[in-house]
This record gives C-alpha cells, structure tokens and sequence, in this order.
C-alpha cells in the first residue's frame, strides 16, 4: 500500500522533506518484510560487556536487573561509522521533463538515506555542492543531525555549473573515518576526469558509491517534432535537435557515456548505480543497504 | 478539357488545409532546455532539412489529392482526337456526280477515273460504296470490299440531266451513318457548282462520323451558252401563227453573237441572230409557229459553242386542237349572262372553249355527256330530265356551273345539287345598300389568280343551305357566294348570284374575266400546265377510277420509261432525263410532255473553296471545336483515371504518413 509513495511525482506532493524521508524509508521497509530473501541489518547482534566511556543509553537495564552486571546492546547497524552524502547542485540537475527535477529527485534520495541512516545510528554527513562546496554537515549521530541534514537537504538550490575538480580537493579533508561515501550528481563530464576525481575518496577505505541522476528524456529523449535545446550550464550554447538525432544518435552517445562511467568506476572499486528520477526511489535505498551489506 | 459538374472546383478551397497543416502551423521554436548538450552535435541540421524535405513531400501528396478529389467531384473530361487513317470500320463512300454539268468535256470520265484509283488503292478488308448523285442519290453497289464490284458500280453511273443537290447528298449521307453507325469517309468527285448548293446551309450537316474528302474534277468558270427559257403555249386552238418567246442566257462569256433556231418537230421553222451581252441575258422572239394538228415537239436551239452541248436546246410541248363545247342554258335566248359570260371567255386569250347557248325548254333532250361543261344561268324550273341526266353527267366526271338569280328564288333549291334555297337578299336603300366579298378562298381554283374582287357590289343574293359544299367565297353578312360541291367524280359550282349585271357588277369588273377563265378550265378539266417541266419534275398518271389500266410512258429515247408492273400500278412518273415524254393514258388522254433540264446546270461556276471548307468542317463541328481537320473528336471521362490516381495518392499518402508516425512513436518508446 505505502508502496506507491515511493513514486517520485507522488512525492513531489508532499512538501516536507522529513515526512518524504519517513514515507519512502517505511515503505520499503514494509516493502521488505513481505520479502524473506533479504534481512536488515538494524537488528539485534549480541551483548558486549560495559566498558567506560561507553555510552549509558545502550546498557540493557533488563539484563543488569537480573544479572547485576551492565552489558550493552550491540546493533548490526552500530558497526558502521558514518555516511556522507555528496549532492551536486549544479544548474543541470534543475532539469526535469516531469515536474520532479533530478535534484528534486536526490533530494528525496538523499533525505530517505539520511533517515534511513539515522534510525540505523549511523553518522550521516553532507556536502552540498556545484562548483564550489556550498554546504557541509559533518557526519554525527548527535541529536538533531537530521534535522540539520535535512534542512541542508531543503535549502539546496540549482547553482552554477559543476566542476568536480575543484569541491573534491577539500572533500579529502573532510573525511577522518572510513565510511560509506554516496556521490549524487548527473556526471556530465568525461567519465575519465570524474574517476580521477571521486578515486581520491576510497584511499581513506571508504565505499564509494556514485548515484548517477539522470532523467528519463536524457537518458531515451523523445521529440516528435525538432526542437531547439539550450544547455541549461551554459545557456548561450543552443542547437537544434532533431527527433532522429535525439532517437538514435543521442542515445547511442548517452548509452556508451553510461557504460563507460560505470565501467570505469567499477574498474576504480567504486560502486555505481544509474538512478533514473522516473522510477521509484526504493531502488536508490536498496543499492545502498546491499553495499552496506556487503561491508558488515 | 472541360468540366461536367464544374461548381465542384469551388471544393479547391480545401486544399488550404494542407497548406494550414504544413506551412502555416508553426513548428515550436522556443528554446527549451536540457540537462547537457555534450552529445549533441551540428550536423542534427541536415537531419531536420532532411525531415522537412519529407514533410514537404507529404504536404505535396496531400494537396495533390486534395486536388484530384476536387477534380473527380468536378467530373472533367477531354476530347479525345481520333486520326483519320485509324478510325475503326470506317466506310469510303465514293460520290460522284452525275449532273448535267458533268457532260461538260470529259468531266464524267475524269471522276470515274479518280474513284477508281482510290478504289484500287483500299487495303483488304477496307469497305466503300459507289453512290450516284444529281438531284437523287443512286446507290450503285453495296457496302463491299469487292473491288470488281465497286468498279462496275463506278462504270454504270451513267450522264444525267438532273441538277447537282449537294444537300440531298448530304442528307442521304446522314441517314447512311446512322444506319451503319460507322465512320464514313465520303471521296467527293464533282465539278463542285456553285449552283448545287442548298439554300440553306445547315442541310449540307454531315453527321459527325462523316469525314469530307472533295475531289474538285476541272472545277474552273468555263464560258457557256444556253437556251435559259421558252415561252410558248401548251395548246393552240386555231390556225393562226404563234408567238415564241426565248431567252438565251451566257454564264462567264464574254458579248457575243449567237444564232437561234426554232425548231418544230425537228424541221428548223426559223432562225435568228442574237447579241448575248457579257454575263448576260438575250430575248428572240419567233413569231412564225404554225402548228399543225396533233401533239407536236417545239425546240429552240441556239448552236453549238461550248463544252456543254447538253443545255444548247430547249424543248417544249404544243398541241393543236379544236376547242370544247360548252353548254349554256338560260332562261330567255340573249340574255345578259351569256353576253358577259362569253365576253369574259374570249377575253382570257384562249379559244379553249366554244359556247352553245341554249334555253331551258330546248334543253329536254339534249344529251350534257358531250359538253365540257354546262352553265346553268338564273334558269327557273329545269325540265326534270334534263336535270336528271345533268346529275349523272355530274356523277360520272363531268361539271355545272349554276349562277342563281330572281328566278331561282321561286325555287326550293337548288338544280342538281338539290340543296335547300332559304331565301334571297336584298341590299336595301337603307342600311348597307350593297354587299361585297367579305373573304375568297385563294386556294380554289376559281380564285387562284385574283383573290381580291374589290369594287364589287352584290344587290341580290340567294341564301343556299350550304350542306357538305366547300363554300369559297362569302359576302360581307355572311351569305355564301361561291359553293363548290363534289357529285360523284364531277363538281356542281353554285354561284349564289348572276352574270347579267343587275344583281351585281361583277360582269363589268376586271377580275370578272379571271374568275370566268378559271372556272372554265376547272369546270372544263383543262390544265394549264406549262409547256415544259423541269427534269425532276413528276406527272400524275392515272386518277382513282384508272386502276389497273395501264399507261404507256416512252422516254426521249423512244424505250418504256415504266416496266410491265408498275405501267398498271404507278400512280406517277418522275422524269429523269431532258427531251419528250410521250404519255398514253387508258382513258385517251395521250400527252407529250417537254422536259428540259434545269439551267441552273448551265452555270459551271464552281463553289468557293471557303464554303468547301465550312461543309467539310460540319461534321467536325458537330464533335467539337478546335480540332484537326479531318479528325473526329469526342468527349472522353476522365473520372475513373483521377480517381484511380486520388487512390494511388491515397495509397502513398498513408504509407508516407505512417512512416512519419512511426517515427513519432518510435520517439515516444
């Protein structure tokens, strides 16, 4: 039933960010139970002595009332150290042919992860991005992350152009522990150059996952009649389209763009998923949690 | 081309549509937006000329079918020409003709030749026919592709003395296409005169599957004298010389001296010189022909000059004889009916009839048979069988003539006819004081020459009941003068007043003479037949009561004109050929008739070429207009091409447009 809330023009109705952030987190999660092949890590691993400095909050007062001694509850989730989320805000990802645009649409994504993330304690971050690093929120699990997460989240506007070379020099200095790194952009730049440029971030052993955004009319562009197209990076630059340009051409170019950035980020040991902002988010979440999975 | 239904043109508006859809409905041209160009390149420009050259492809498919649509709706059609040389089944006609005019020099001879070179020149299976043509056309052999037969129908045509009708050609021209409904090539070898065409060009009209091919045979003005006219009488009555009166006519000559012979009965009576002016007319009067008794054949010959010997002389028919008895009767010996009637007999020129006055009482036994006619004139009472013996006359051919005046009124009717008398009428001093004619019938033969009998004024006249008579005069009230009753074979003529001056005037007015003449050669049965007809022209040969006997006719060449069956059955006789017919009737009624040649023949004047090419161009003109000479058009549909052609479009159209859609839908997958 929650399932059709994961449809991204059904979310785009919702105007809080945290209520699209709970919707699409519950709803795959409730999409999940009906699915035994897949566990969740959010679930009870074992008890481990108290230590000092360890944090009261965890002491299971159950088993010290019986057995007179403090043990802690360990989670799965608690193996994890922390998750930062790279969102790019450059113009292009204002572009959407329906009315969700792809930052519309990483938004959502990026807002059900850190949801998703903070039910799991763990410590979400995020960059906000385009060519300069527009926002940073350095990844904790203190009270009220995700609210400034989301906030952050919210705030983001289209900017400028992107430039990836430039933000992901300081990116390096952000990061102290390992983690899982979530880069969320449109890529539109040679495959080579961003490789060269995200690599960098898994020398820290950090999982990186590149969640390229594209909408549906980029990735299978459908023009019954010629149009005229202008770059929304730079919009002196303007040229005539024609449908069978667009219908085979284009799609060719785009497909082998596609197949070679993955292949290329692969072959770097980086994660990649195409997320097309036509279809449901849960595929974004899954992604992720088989990548955490992987990591446990 | 042309259309049948052309308000369906204004349907063309519809091909604004295409136009609205292609050309006018603006593509979108706004900029829009996109995530990246980077795999976009200039050369998507040609594509999109590429793309546009196909729409205008489609467009031009559009609006093309549009336009046949409009025109199938509009029903357009051409006019196909059919070549001359490829007409299918087509007929030569081969006419050639056999006027009078053709015996001048070898003119005959020459279109025999020419039809015969045209005969052997026609290909196997390629049919004609041999047509006769004068006044009549002779079919002188079947439609046949037996070249021996066409020949010999070529050599039986045979030198009239007919006059050239072109339009009689024409017509049997038209009735031939129509029965053999193909097309027919008419060769035609003539000397073309201008004196054979119709009065009324519309009856040279070839239909239009007839194709004219004119042959002109020495069609040149050739210089030609002839005898153009005779003035003579039919009948002479006395001893006394009589005059001749001819007319010798030249046709492109120039002023010459010709001599003019009369001739009688071959033998020349008298001869005389004559100044034919240029182009013009000459009179020679003979004043020295005595004619002997009999049937004689008069001739006036001018000599031989020309190249048409055939129009030099000029027959005519003179019959001497006694004149006929009529009878009389009246009431008291010298009255003034006879007076005036006689007067006005002997007035008229003719002798043709003697009078016998008689009076009523000397009439008993008198036997009418042997009178011509019997004048009853204001008589009293009529011996009962004298009048009984008069009505037998009357039933068996013979005619009265009854003038009714103040002693007829004593009567209860009238003489022989027995029609009932009503009373008579008097102009009083008051009143009118005279009647006149109100109306004559000019087509009786009393009144033929002078229907108007002005001045005339009737005092008295007897009313008669008028019964089944033919009532040809009338006076002003209404009272009928002159009645006309047929008896059997014979006429009863009443006319409702007298001759002797008293009850009328008429006796001493001028057209008192001609109603006397006319009425004594109609009571009298004495035609006044010309002295000569025209070749051409027909004699009735028998009346009702002659069935079945059988009447003599020999030609000028002395033969039978008529075979054995229809010398019994023939009701007339038309005569061909110029000279004298010698008619022998049952009943004794021998007659030679001069039969001359029309001169219209004389004149060798050929026709223009224009008029050749305006009779040549009335079968095209019925096809249409505007096409070759010698071709034959006629309006082909061009309906079911357009919209064969509206289908193919159609056809291409939907290929063409799916093409474009699929494009379209592919885009949209």
């Amino acid at each position: 039933m929650l399932q059709r809330f994961l449809d991204p023009s059904v979310l785009a109705s919702i105007s809080s960010l945290d209520l699209v952030a709970k919707t699409v987190v519950d709803g795959f999660v409730n999409g999940l139970h009906r699915s035994p092949d897949f566990g969740f890590s959010q679930e009870f691993a074992e008890y481990r002595a108290y230590a000092e400095g360890d944090d009261l909050r965890h002491v299971d007062w159950n088993v010290y009332a019986r057995t007179d001694r403090c043990y802690l509850k360990r989670y799965e989730g608690e193996t994890n150290s922390q998750l930062l989320i790279l969102l790019d805000t450059s113009a292009s990802m204002g572009y959407g042919s329906t009315k969700v645009t792809k930052l519309d649409y990483a938004r959502f994504v990026a807002a059900s992860l850190c949801y998703m993330a903070n039910t799991q304690r763990d410590a979400t971050g995020l960059i906000v991005f385009d060519d300069e690093v527009q926002n940073y929120i350095a990844p904790s699990t203190r009270q009220g992350q995700m609210f400034r997460l989301l906030h952050a989240i919210e705030k983001a506007e289209p900017g400028t152009h992107t430039d990836f070379t430039k933000p992901f020099v300081h990116f390096q200095n952000f990061l102290h522990r390992r983690g899982i790194v979530i880069v969320m952009s449109d890529f539109y730049e040679d495959p080579e150059v961003i490789v060269k440029t995200v690599e960098p971030l898994r020398f820290h052993g950090n999982e990186v996952i590149l969640f390229h955004l594209l909408d549906p009319q980029e990735i299978k562009p459908t023009f019954k009649d010629p149009v005229l197209l202008y770059d929304m990076e730079d919009t002196v630059h303007s040229l005539e389209v024609s449908p069978e340009y667009a219908r085979n051409e284009y799609r060719k170019r785009i497909d082998s763009h596609i197949e070679a950035l993955a292949s290329k980020v692969r072959g770097a040991g980086m994660d990649y998923f195409l997320m097309d902002t036509g279809r449901p988010l849960d595929e974004g979440l899954r992604e992720y949690l088989q990548v955490r999975k992987g990591r446990l | 081309m042309g259309f049948l239904t052309p308000w369906f043109l204004a349907g063309a508006v519809a091909l604004g549509l295409p136009v609205w859809l292609h050309l006018l409905r603006k593509h979108k041209t706004t900029p829009l937006p996109f995530g990246s160009l980077m795999f976009f390149e200039k050369r998507t420009q040609s594509s999109i000329k590429h793309r546009r050259l196909r729409y205008l492809l489609l467009f031009a498919l559009r609006s093309l079918l549009v336009a046949l649509l409009v025109l199938a709706f509009a029903h357009p059609y051409v006019r196909q020409t059919v070549l001359a040389s490829k007409r299918a089944g087509e007929v030569h006609i081969l006419a050639i003709d056999n006027s009078l005019s053709m015996r001048s020099g070898t003119r005959l001879q020459q279109a025999k030749t020419a039809a015969k070179a045209v005969i052997a020149g026609l290909g196997v299976g390629q049919r004609a026919q041999v047509l006769g043509f004068g006044s009549r056309v002779q079919v002188m052999s079947e439609v046949t592709d037996d070249h021996n037969s066409l020949n010999a129908g070529v050599d039986a045509i045979e030198a009239g003395d007919t006059r050239t009708a072109f339009g009689e050609l024409s017509r049997s021209l038209r009735a031939t296409a129509q029965s053999l409904k193909l097309p027919l090539a008419l060769e035609l070898y003539s000397d073309m005169q201008q004196t054979g065409w119709p009065a009324n060009f519309n009856d040279l009209r070839l239909s239009a599957g007839v194709q004219l091919h004119p042959h002109p045979i020495d069609a040149k003005e050739i210089p030609n004298f002839t005898v153009e006219n005779v003035v003579a009488p039919r009948r002479v009555y006395d001893g006394k010389k009589t005059r001749v009166l001819a007319t010798i006519a030249g046709f492109g000559n120039k002023k010459a001296t010709r001599s003019v012979s009369l001739l009688l009965n071959g033998r020349v009576t008298e001869t005389k010189q004559v100044e034919v002016p240029e182009n013009g007319r000459a009179t020679v009067e003979f004043l020295s022909l005595e004619v002997p008794y009999g049937r004689n054949k008069g001739e006036v010959r001018v000599d031989m000059a020309d190249t048409l010997p055939a129009d030099d002389a000029f027959y005519f028919s003179v019959e001497r004889s006694d004149p006929r008895h009529a009878l009389f009767v009246q009431d008291a010996p010298g009255s003034r009916g006879l007076l005036y009637f006689k007067a006005a007999l002997e007035a008229s020129g003719q002798s043709a009839f003697a009078i016998d006055p008689a009076t009523v009482d000397q009439v008993t036994n008198v036997a009418p048979g042997k009178y011509a006619f019997v004048v009853l004139s204001d008589v009293g009472a009529v011996p009962p069988a004298f009048e009984n013996s008069l009505r037998d006359y009357v039933r068996t051919g013979g005619s009265v003539l009854i003038a009714l005046g103040h002693l007829s009124v004593g009567r209860a009717k009238v003489p022989v006819t027995g029609d009932a008398i009503e009373s008579a009428r008097y102009a009083g001093r008051e009143g009118e004081r005279f009647q006149t004619t109100a109306w004559l019938d000019s087509s009786h033969p009393s009144i033929l020459k002078d229907d108007k009998w002005e001045g005339v004024k009737f005092y008295q006249a007897i009313h008669v009941t008028p019964g089944t008579a033919r009532i040809a005069a009338r006076l002003s009230d209404q009272t009928p003068l002159l009645l006309d009753q047929q008896l059997g074979e014979g006429h009863v003529l009443v006319f409702a007043s007298s001759f002797d001056n008293v009850a009328n005037d008429f006796p001493i007015h001028a057209s008192f003479v001609p109603f006397i003449e006319q009425t004594a050669r109609y009571l009298g049965r004495l035609d006044a037949g010309p002295a000569s007809v025209l070749v051409g022209a027909f004699e009735e040969l028998r009346d009702s009561k002659e069935k079945g006997a059988a009447v003599d006719v020999l030609d000028p060449k002395g033969e039978r004109a008529l075979g054995l069956e229809e010398a019994t059955k023939a009701q007339n006789i038309q005569f061909n050929m110029a000279g004298f017919y010698d008619i022998r009737r049952p009943n004794g009624r021998n007659e030679l008739v001069a039969v001359n040649a029309d001169r219209h023949e004389s004149d060798l004047t050929p026709a223009s070429p224009d008029n050749l090419a305006l009779w040549q161009n009335t079968a095209q003109g019925n096809a249409g207009e505007g096409s070759a000479a010698g071709d034959e058009s006629k309006p082909v549909s061009l309906w079911w091409y357009v919209m064969l052609a509206a289908l193919l479009l159609a056809v291409a159209e939907s290929v063409l447009g799916n093409q474009h859609l699929s494009v379209d839908q592919e885009a949209a997958g």
